[in-house]
């Protein structure tokens, strides 16, 4: 393969009455990642292309897409790995379209604070002005740590079905990390969070597709995370009360 | 922007998505909902035939005769295949059902972990992707089984 066929889904949704698509033929090198591929389109064949990036090695989260329909991380998807020399990308569904590929995460991020993504304590001066670590056994690291490593990419919120029928429901993302900060020994404000999701266009609106499992690049299983919590708000009762958590690390 | 958001979301359409891979729970998805109107409609119809014959211009009220001229119009080769897909519907919806509402309980769904690349979520490889498998398998024994009834 010397050449690809990267075929990129424009639209302005201020110009455009409609998404089209448009071809670029790329020179193809060994390792060459489909981020690579839209970045030498946009550089060298024309300014004009939308795309969202940063950091090129699957952390920062930013170019997450559709490529040859299925939703991935273009950084992370290895030319070659497609099979094809024929490359669609799209932007991720679910997700407004600023231009072409690049979407807008304002919605996403919202329904991810409203969940308080932060360990809550009673003591607010303390939260604020901590003196020294919370105590945690590493037994209760794993059972939150594999949902830390979310970076907030997005692609679980473009698969999941419930999110393309209720603008309401918070998305895997918010919720499995609700569950993370829940079951965080040191934090103490999961009946809040439980309080927040016990709504009909919260938690109960998912149906366990598991999309966002199967596609999330880091490993992370928010399909896991959301029916582990489900089981506090239905017992009405978060595993820590205000007070409860873990205490600061005395010598 | 809102046009584009709009344009963007996928709506019932995306109740349905093979592209996404290593996700059989996608597919039961759809499919519970799907037989989940398959069972709608069939109840529906059923409550209007019988209700038809038994109540209605047909009818002579709720008596053997009705009910036996009413029996008469389904019992043939459609008819049949109609309830012999009504009891596949029916047997995968109800043990798939009992699937999610045990994964719902966060039973069978795995328990978080460390994890390593190549990554393979608990949740996706646990107890309850057997469960579908099952439900599969006990629908097509179960219409089979009706079929043998039914034509037999």
């Amino acid at each position: 393969m010397s050449y690809v066929k990267l075929v990129v889904q424009r639209y302005d949704p201020e110009r455009d009455e409609k998404p089209r698509f448009q071809e670029y033929i790329v020179p193809y090198r060994k390792g060459m990642t489909v981020l690579d591929a839209i970045l030498y389109a946009r550089d060298y064949l024309d300014h004009s292309i939308g795309v969202r990036f940063s950091c090129r090695m699957a952390s920062c989260g930013s170019c997450g897409m559709k490529i040859n329909g299925k939703p991935a991380l273009a950084c992370y998807t290895q030319v070659s790995e497609l099979g094809t020399e024929r490359i669609v990308v799209q932007p991720m569904d679910n997700f407004p379209v600023i231009k072409d590929l690049a979407t807008d995460f304002e919605e996403f991020f919202e329904k991810h604070k409203e969940l308080m993504p932060y360990l809550v304590r009673e003591d607010r001066a303390e939260q604020e002005n901590p003196k020294s670590e919370y105590l945690m056994k590493p037994e209760e690291l794993e059972r939150i740590l594999q949902f830390t490593y979310c970076i907030k990419c997005g692609l679980c919120y473009s698969v999941c079905p419930t999110v393309g029928t209720d603008k309401l429901f918070p998305g895997p993302q918010a919720i499995a990390q609700a569950y993370r900060y829940v079951e965080d020994v040191r934090d103490e404000g999961g009946e809040t969070r439980l309080n927040i999701l016990d709504n009909p266009h919260g938690i109960w609106r998912c149906h366990f597709a598991g999309s966002c499992s199967a596609v999330c690049p880091k490993g992370v299983d928010p399909a896991l995370g959301i029916q582990l919590l489900r089981r506090y708000v239905m017992r009405g009762k978060a595993p820590r009360k205000k007070g409860e958590g873990s205490k600061p690390f005395t010598k | 922007m809102e046009k584009g958001r709009e344009r963007n979301r996928r709506g019932i359409r995306g109740w349905f998505d093979p592209t996404v891979p290593n996700n059989l729970e996608r597919w039961a998805y759809f499919f519970q909902r799907l037989t989940g109107l398959g069972i709608l409609a069939y109840v529906i119809g059923h409550i209007g035939d019988t209700s038809f014959f038994v109540g209605g211009p047909f009818g002579t009220g709720p008596n053997q005769s009705s009910w036996s001229f009413d029996l008469s119009i389904t019992e043939n080769v459609v008819g049949h295949l109609i309830l012999i897909f009504v009891v596949l519907i029916v047997t995968f919806h109800g043990i798939n059902g009992i699937r999610l509402i045990l994964a719902e309980l966060g039973i069978m769904v795995g328990k978080p972990s460390k994890i390593e690349y190549p990554y393979r979520p608990s949740s996706l490889r646990s107890v309850q992707r057997h469960i579908i498998w099952v439900a599969i398998v006990l629908a097509v024994l179960a219409a089979i089984w009706a079929g043998s009834i039914l034509f037999g």
